[in-house]
């Protein structure tokens, strides 16, 4: 039926039109960067040319910061499997108590920047620890920071990216339907052997999607390698661009681009084998999933439970203390008493700073910005898509997922390239805040795409044909019925538009200028130059704002529609 | 209120065929029944007239104005044809409230508040809805959403209503009532309806003609009586009402309206309308039983009914037939049949 929806859901002509610019528009912001990488990497000053291809992979250095790079992302994945599994596990499919505490806890890791976690961490371990010099616990001066190593950066890795594993696992485990589980003990099967043999199987699609998406996201993470790998002089793909950017300018933008599509190649490699690997092993799933499944744990619910808050407490609270506790002391390297306790970091990055604030605003507007604009395209282009499907827009439905794929220094190269000097003019968006913003619009297309597409594809179409007899014109019933039907999908979309783009590092680390820092740039900023009580106190700052705006969402889900709170569903 | 006319129209799918050579008239103020098997193509004839699909042959009028014609390829949208209609699943919007939702068409066409209010009034009284105007959609049980989907489709005073089984997701006694309420708003509107079902008690009871379906063609459109006393062809006597078709050799006209056949070695008067039958649609009530009789049949199955019991019997040379009794009979009994005034059809019948 779709497709004769589409052949002639009716429109007048000028509607039609402005749902071809809005598609021709998706198309500019999303692809052309990408695009503009691919030449860039195969380009020489006279043409098409394979030969700086060839010449930087041969390097040694590229070499190692692709071993470097898959190793890191590969052991971070595993861990963030382990962790985020477990977790969704027995959320998901158990009797444990207060499982919205569990899961608003988890998400917080997702939420934090990666450059907060790894300065967290640093703060957690290591010889000038503040938390371990109070607590007597420190290990001599002089003596390595284990952090700083291959390891550490994986480890850090993984307890970042356990939360998207999570997530994506729980959903694919709340469309299980409880009969398929109960059929199981009917016949006889119970614990490990009804896990192992029913419940996993048929949760193994959206096990492998979330561990596919953890990889991916691992492989472009800049902040954890650049704060741990940089002072040990391990480099990843990521941080080997901004080093060489940092280094030299744009004068290496070809190497450059080579690296970048390097990692463009190894990620998608990833979701390649992840989709191979899926292949034969996804099951359609009969029956409705209309209860949530409670298996009782028994006697064993209290240790579970014990366990599972251990383990918040060691990737969340411990972290965050000792963050807290860095912030507070006069000088790196104190001991935090009651005697030595200062605010004086605080006062000096938050008001004495003028970065700072402007900071704030940046990353405030940036991410508010972004999420309106991406929710003002997403839901006429979504609906273009689904009804008036055509070989372009399933093109695009396709590709879509690039640049957020991509790292985002890739992006914010491909960006760089495409913006640093306008078509046609001697104009350059290059140290304006604006190409941050469309960096941010590009990256984040998919979060807010998918949700409102899904939300989409479920309404009934007759709810449209409803209105369409009753005389309603199209742009009337996208605005009386379709919109408010995809809010929901819409909102929990933005939400976690602003969440990331508030947060985000990657992208604007090589887009930034004097006046557009955000406020990665700035905490990456104060860390480099050896200010690491104030990077504290602005991550402490940043966390709590965020926890803060995420606790108002969560207070305020009651009264919101079904769905609006991304974290719940 | 309008009338619909569908002249020669067709719809292909691909290369599926739904619809083919479909031509009718929809009265000004009828109500009339699309009535057929699954998949026989009513849903699609239905869309077609709502605008959502374009015809790929012949043509629609309404009033004698064209909304869609597959020769000059003119399609008016659905939402410029003035149509209510009734989906299955109601489509009703659940952002909305009841009284919302029912003042949607009019907010559309521009009406004035105080028309609105007084229009919605008018269409949730007439569905027994006063109560529940402040209520949202999820609120209310199946048969209140018919009702404010009805509402929803009437209120604009559309030219024509167009209904999809939409009782089918209801249990049988709302079924009787809502069919009532059907009926009562017809009469009070004059409305011309189309009612898409498979049930054909319902078609029967409810509409003044009825088109029966199969294979995407109109095989019969007719009145409830005439589809049952005088089917045009095998399909439609099998499909409406009890009873059997059976092959006759036709021996001869007898009079106005009438033709002589021979049954089974007997000759047997029928009501034809064409000159030699070769088929006869023996209804129940065309059948009386006795000891004696010309004609002997084996008793089968007997099933009760609620006052009377239904014979299912085999005549010599294997024929199956359908009789009442007043009393039970016991299987493998014989029993004499006279035979009265069955409906006598030619198996090629020419459709129309
Ligand atoms: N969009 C479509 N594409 C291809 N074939 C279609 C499409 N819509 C309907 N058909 C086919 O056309 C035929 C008629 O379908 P239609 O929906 O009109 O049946 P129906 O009479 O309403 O049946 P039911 O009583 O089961 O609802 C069916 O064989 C169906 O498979
Ligand atoms: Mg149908």
């Amino acid at each position: 039926m779709s497709q004769s929806l589409a052949r002639n859901w009716g429109g007048s002509r000028s509607d039609d039109w402005l749902l071809s610019a809005l598609m021709g528009l998706a198309i500019l912001l999303t692809l052309a960067p990408v695009a503009r990488l691919l030449i860039e990497g195969v380009s020489g000053p006279d043409g098409l040319t394979l030969a700086p291809l060839v010449e930087v992979l041969a390097r040694p250095t590229t070499q190692a910061a692709l071993w470097h790079s898959i190793f890191t992302a590969g052991v971070g994945t595993v861990l963030s499997m382990l962790l985020g599994g477990a977790f969704a596990f027995l959320v998901a499919l158990t009797d444990i108590r207060a499982k919205g505490a569990l899961v608003f806890c988890l998400m917080i890791p997702m939420m934090i920047p990666p450059q907060i976690t790894a300065l967290a961490w640093t703060q957690v371990m290591g010889p000038s620890s503040v938390l371990l010099k109070t607590i007597g616990l420190a290990p001599p001066l002089g003596s390595p920071q284990p952090l700083h190593s291959p390891l550490g950066i994986a480890v850090l890795l993984g307890i970042q990216h356990t939360s998207i594993v999570f997530l994506t696992l729980r959903a694919g485990l709340r469309a299980i339907p409880p009969e398929a589980v109960e059929a199981a003990r009917i016949a006889g099967a119970r614990g490990l052997r009804l896990w192992w043999q029913v419940v996993l199987p048929l949760s193994v699609p959206s096990l492998a999607a979330g561990t596919a998406m953890a990889f991916v996201t691992a492989l472009g993470n800049f902040g954890i390698p650049a704060m741990l790998g940089i002072p040990a002089g391990y480099s990843t793909l990521p941080t080997l661009i901004y080093q060489r950017l940092a280094g030299m300018g744009t004068s290496v933008l070809t190497e450059v681009a080579v690296l970048a599509l390097l990692i463009g190649v190894v990620a998608l490699a990833g979701v390649v084998l992840n989709r191979l690997f899926l292949r034969r092993r996804a099951y359609g799933l009969i029956g409705l999933a209309n209860r949530p499944l409670e298996i009782s744990l028994k006697q064993l619910r209290l240790p579970v439970e014990l366990v599972l808050w251990l383990v918040i407490l060691a990737i969340l609270v411990l972290p965050l203390l000792a963050l807290a506790a860095t912030s507070l002391v006069p000088a790196y390297g104190v001991p935090l008493s009651w005697q030595t306790m200062s605010f004086g970091g605080w006062y000096e990055a938050l008001f004495r700073q003028p970065v700072t604030a402007r900071a704030f605003r940046n990353s405030f507007l940036l991410a508010t910005g972004a999420a309106v604009v991406l929710m003002a395209i997403c839901l006429p282009l979504a609906w273009i898509m689904l009804r008036r499907p055509s070989r372009l827009s399933r093109t695009f439905d396709l590709l879509v997922d690039l640049p957020y794929a991509l790292p985002g220094v890739v992006l914010a190269i491909a960006c760089i390239l495409l913006f640093i000097n306008l078509p046609l003019t001697d104009l350059t968006l290059y140290g304006t805040i604006w190409i941050i913003f469309i960096a941010y619009i590009a990256r984040f297309f998919t979060v807010m795409l998918r949700p409102v597409q899904s939300a989409l594809a479920q309404l009934d179409p007759a709810m449209e044909e409803a209105a369409q007899s009753a005389g309603a014109s199209l742009g009337k019933r996208l605005r009386t019925i379709i919109l408010p039907l995809t809010a929901p999908a819409a909102a929990a979309g933005a939400i976690l538009v602003f969440l990331t783009a508030f947060n985000e590092l990657t992208v604007s680390a090589l887009l930034w200028s004097s006046g557009t820092e955000t406020l990665g740039v700035v905490i990456f900023n104060l860390e480099d130059s050896g200010e690491t009580v104030m990077a504290s106190a602005v991550s402490v700052a940043v966390v709590g704002v965020v926890i803060v705006l995420m606790g108002a969402i969560q207070l305020a889900s009651r009264r919101l529609p079904k769905g609006v709170v991304p974290w719940q569903n | 209120m309008a009338e619909l006319t569908l002249t020669a129209l067709g719809k292909r799918f691909d290369s599926h065929v739904a619809l083919a050579d479909v031509s009718a008239t929809f009265h000004d103020g009828e109500f009339v029944a699309l009535l057929g098997p699954s998949g026989c193509g009513k849903t699609t004839l239905l869309r077609l007239l709502a605008g959502f699909e374009a015809p790929t042959e012949g043509e629609i009028a309404v009033d004698g104005a064209l909304v869609a014609s597959a020769r000059t390829g003119k399609l008016l949208p659905p939402e410029e044809r003035n149509m209510g209609i009734v989906f299955q699943s109601y489509a009703l919007w659940p952002h909305m409230s009841v009284a919302r939702n029912v003042a949607y068409p009019l907010e559309v066409r521009g009406f004035s508040r105080a028309e609105r209010r007084t229009r919605v009034a008018a269409a949730l009284e007439m569905t027994g809805l006063t109560d529940y105007a402040d209520r949202m959609p999820a609120a209310l049980s199946g048969g209140q959403r018919q009702r404010v989907a009805l509402a929803r489709s009437l209120v604009a005073d559309p030219s024509a209503v167009l209904l999809d089984e939409p009782l089918a997701n209801l249990d049988l006694s709302l079924r009787a009532t809502m069919q009532e309420a059907f009926a009562a708003f017809h009469e009070r509107t004059g409305a011309t309806m189309v009612y898409v079902t498979h049930d054909q008690t319902e078609a029967m009871a409810m509409a003044d003609r009825v088109a029966v379906m199969d294979g995407g063609r109109i095989r019969q459109f007719a009145t409830p009586e005439v589809l049952y006393s005088e089917p045009a062809d095998a399909f439609v006597a099998g499909f409406v009402g009890d009873g059997a078709v059976v092959p006759v050799e036709p021996c001869g006209p007898a009079g106005e309206g009438g033709a002589r056949v021979r049954l089974l070695g007997q000759e047997v008067s029928a009501r034809a309308r064409v000159a030699g039958p070769d088929r006869l649609c023996i209804r129940p009530e065309d059948i009386t039983l006795g000891e004696e009789g010309a004609l002997r049949a084996e008793v089968r199955q007997c099933t009760y009914l609620g006052g009377r019991f239904r014979l299912r019997l085999v005549a010599e040379g294997g024929l199956d037939l359908v009789a009442f009794s007043t009393a039970r009979v016991r299987q493998g009994v014989s029993l004499g049949l006279t035979i009265g005034q069955p409906w006598g059809f030619a198996a090629e019948a020419a459709h129309g």
